[in-house]
């Protein structure tokens, strides 16, 4: 049993890890960078600790800071969440080595999936099908020299990546260079780490994941599925689960490939391995996630099973907890991003003024954010997860479009609009989700649907609250005829 | 009264009467709520002033309106370019008195961890460039501008 543990994390998943630490009568120790003081994730723990220095590199991404405050702290585990530091093998052995418990796999696992070229020699040895391309080491000249062998369009990805950073498609020869530059230098600044790998791009297939968890007593299990085919810039936006794409039969091949893929490396804990599943059925593994998935949620909606407690009790020494797989209705997750989908989903920033979150049956919001709070260019742009639950897809797209609608987020531009319309895209509604569906079904970009009538009422809207100075507070002094409160008595004796 | 919209600029005269404004067949009532009604139905409004902008959510949608103070100029920076988000200037392709194609890449730049192309929008000479390499650049910062 664990008693103390450190969230090496921020935002939404740090509010997630540490709800489930007192959910399980863990005491949690949050850190935080001096520009994450006073959100959420620092109020919902019992003990946190401001980190010293600025920017990622000294604060959130600093091994050794982190670890001496666990030390400090008296901590007995660390979760590193996702993102940051969950998948380096480094400081899952430094945390070992300092006789802490790392709630993750052994760094041996997150070493061999780490790596894209290591996977996939390890997937092939353990009979787990791999997609067609070539590893590349040799650089700029090497990447020219293997391409045509690999054809177009093919994808250049970080070896040492993930989350669509140094990821590029090419489609045509001629741009290969320049985006091989491209990616190799994002590759370089994100990761310290050049390599890219080559392979083809399967287009009009899907992203299938299969959720898998895995203790100490060797038993080793799957979650079903994840379909996250919708993405934009490389990066999921709507994920859902049960995909309309599997049925029982390959439900059960790729869950038994994914547990495969995860023996393969003495997997423990929470895993993700991830598939592309081409429109014949066939599926090949593209690379295992050795962490808490952002869209955990949508597992944990359909099968009824907490991720994230699983991975405390496993890390804890116990058994887990599951039975067998029971797979119940339909659950969607969207991903609530700081970002302009009509100007090329650039990341915006500014005060969330109003953040009015949906409420009702089947609804859950997972937030890092509230009202108030600055949306800063320092960290990712995502700012919470709306997951929602129904029996049927049908009434999961129904359920979720309805919540879109109630969520009211003024003062910096989000995606929830976008969101929203495709609850009732016919390609979503039809379940006809690709990876390259948002730049095929928008070449020119996404613009919001929106009548002239609504246009002309926001317009209305906006004159008449101009007119009332709506929203402004007015002070007490003068104006006001009743008496006045106790509060400006107060306010009067002490101005 | 009159705003500015990607639609461009836009002059509104609404009907007052007491707390509620009305305009072609819609009536905003205001207080500590608000409420759009349109077609005999009933919206719940939610606003929100940032600046001099106007956040408008409505019946599902979130829009933004600028106000414009009377007698303000109207010129917009026409032929200017600039920075979409706040990052770092990666690269500079062109230098001032260059002729450039529409489509052709000025600079590159770097914010959240991915590169963004800035692009030429039409054919022209470059007058002037604000930033080099390095540089970190705040959101609408003009990077360069563009001549006939």
């Amino acid at each position: 049993m664990l008693k103390r543990t450190l969230v090496a994390n921020r935002g939404e998943i740090a509010c997630r890890i540490l709800r489930a630490c007192r959910e399980a009568g863990i005491e949690g120790v949050a850190i935080y960078a001096s520009n994450d003081a006073g959100t959420l994730f620092t109020e919902l723990a019992d003990i946190s600790i401001q980190l010293e220095g600025e920017g990622l590199a000294e604060t959130y991404l600093n091994q050794e800071q982190i670890l001496q405050i666990a030390i400090d702290t008296g901590c007995d585990s660390i979760h590193p969440g996702f993102g940051f530091l969950s998948e380096r093998a480094d400081f899952a052995q430094a945390v070992i080595d300092s006789g802490l418990i790392w709630i993750g796999p052994s760094p041996d696992a997150i070493t061999k999936m780490g790596d894209k070229m290591t996977a996939r020699i390890t997937m092939k040895e353990a009979g787990v099908p791999v997609i067609p391309g070539e590893e590349v080491t040799g650089g700029l000249d090497e990447v020219l020299q293997i391409a045509p062998s690999v054809g177009y369009p093919l994808l250049l990805k970080a070896t040492a990546g993930g989350g669509g950073k140094g990821m590029r498609a090419v489609h045509r020869q001629e741009d290969l260079e320049s985006e091989a530059r491209a990616a190799m230098r994002e590759a370089l600044n994100a990761f310290g780490d050049d390599r890219i790998y080559v392979e083809r791009l399967l287009t009009g297939s899907r992203h299938i994941e299969i959720q898998v968890l895995a203790d100490k007593y060797g038993k080793t299990i799957h979650l079903g599925e994840r379909e996250c085919s919708v993405q934009r810039r490389h990066q999921k936006v709507f994920e859902e689960s049960p995909s309309v794409a599997l049925d029982a039969e390959l439900r059960e091949a790729m869950g038994e490939a994914a547990c495969d893929a995860a023996r393969a490396v003495a997997y423990e804990g929470a895993g993700t391995v991830e598939f592309l599943v081409t429109p014949k059925g066939e599926f090949f593994f593209l690379e295992m996630n050795t962490r808490i998935q952002v869209e955990h949620p949508v597992t944990e909606m359909v099968t009824g099973v907490d991720l994230v407690r699983e991975q405390l009790r496993i890390a804890g020494g116990q058994p887990m907890s599951c039975g067998p797989l029971n797979m119940r209705g339909h659950a969607i997750e969207v991903r609530l991003y700081a970002e302009d989908p009509s100007n090329n989903f650039l990341p915006a920033i500014g005060e969330l003024k109003k953040f009015i979150a949906p409420t009702g049956p089947g609804v859950r919001l997972d937030t890092g954010v509230r009202e108030g709070d600055a949306v800063t260019p320092d960290y990712d742009p995502m700012l919470a997860k709306l997951i929602v639950w129904a029996p049927s897809r049908e009434e999961a797209l129904q359920r979720m479009g309805r919540a879109l609608d109630e969520f009211v987020v003024l003062g910096c531009t989000t995606n929830v609009r976008f969101l929203r319309e495709l609850c009732t895209h016919q390609d979503v509604v039809d379940g006809w989700t690709t990876t390259d569906m948002i730049d095929r079904l928008w070449p020119d970009g996404w613009n919001p649907d929106i009548s002239d009538q609504m246009s002309n009422a926001g317009l209305l809207i906006a004159a008449a609250c101009e007119s009332t100075n709506h929203g402004r507070v007015l002070t007490s002094s003068g104006a006001s005829s009743e008496l006045p409160s106790p509060f400006s008595t107060i306010n009067r004796r002490f101005p | 009264m009159e705003f500015k919209t990607s639609e461009g600029r836009i002059e509104i005269d609404a009907k007052r009467s007491g707390s509620a404004f009305s305009h072609e067949g819609m009536t905003i009532h205001t207080g500590d709520e608000l409420w759009l009604e349109i077609d005999g139905r009933k919206h719940k409004a939610v606003a929100t002033k940032v600046g001099d902008v106007w956040w408008v959510h409505v019946n599902g949608h979130t829009m933004q309106f600028e106000v414009i103070e009377p007698g303000a100029s109207s010129s917009d920076d026409e032929g200017g370019l600039s920075a979409p988000m706040p990052g770092k200037i990666l690269e500079v392709h062109v230098s001032v008195g260059q002729s450039v194609e529409s489509g052709d890449v000025l600079m590159v730049m770097e914010a959240m961890k991915m590169e963004h192309k800035i692009v030429a929008s039409s054919d022209g000479k470059v007058e002037a460039i604000h930033f080099k390499e390095g540089d970190q650049v705040p959101q609408g910062a003009e990077l360069l501008s563009l001549g006939e």
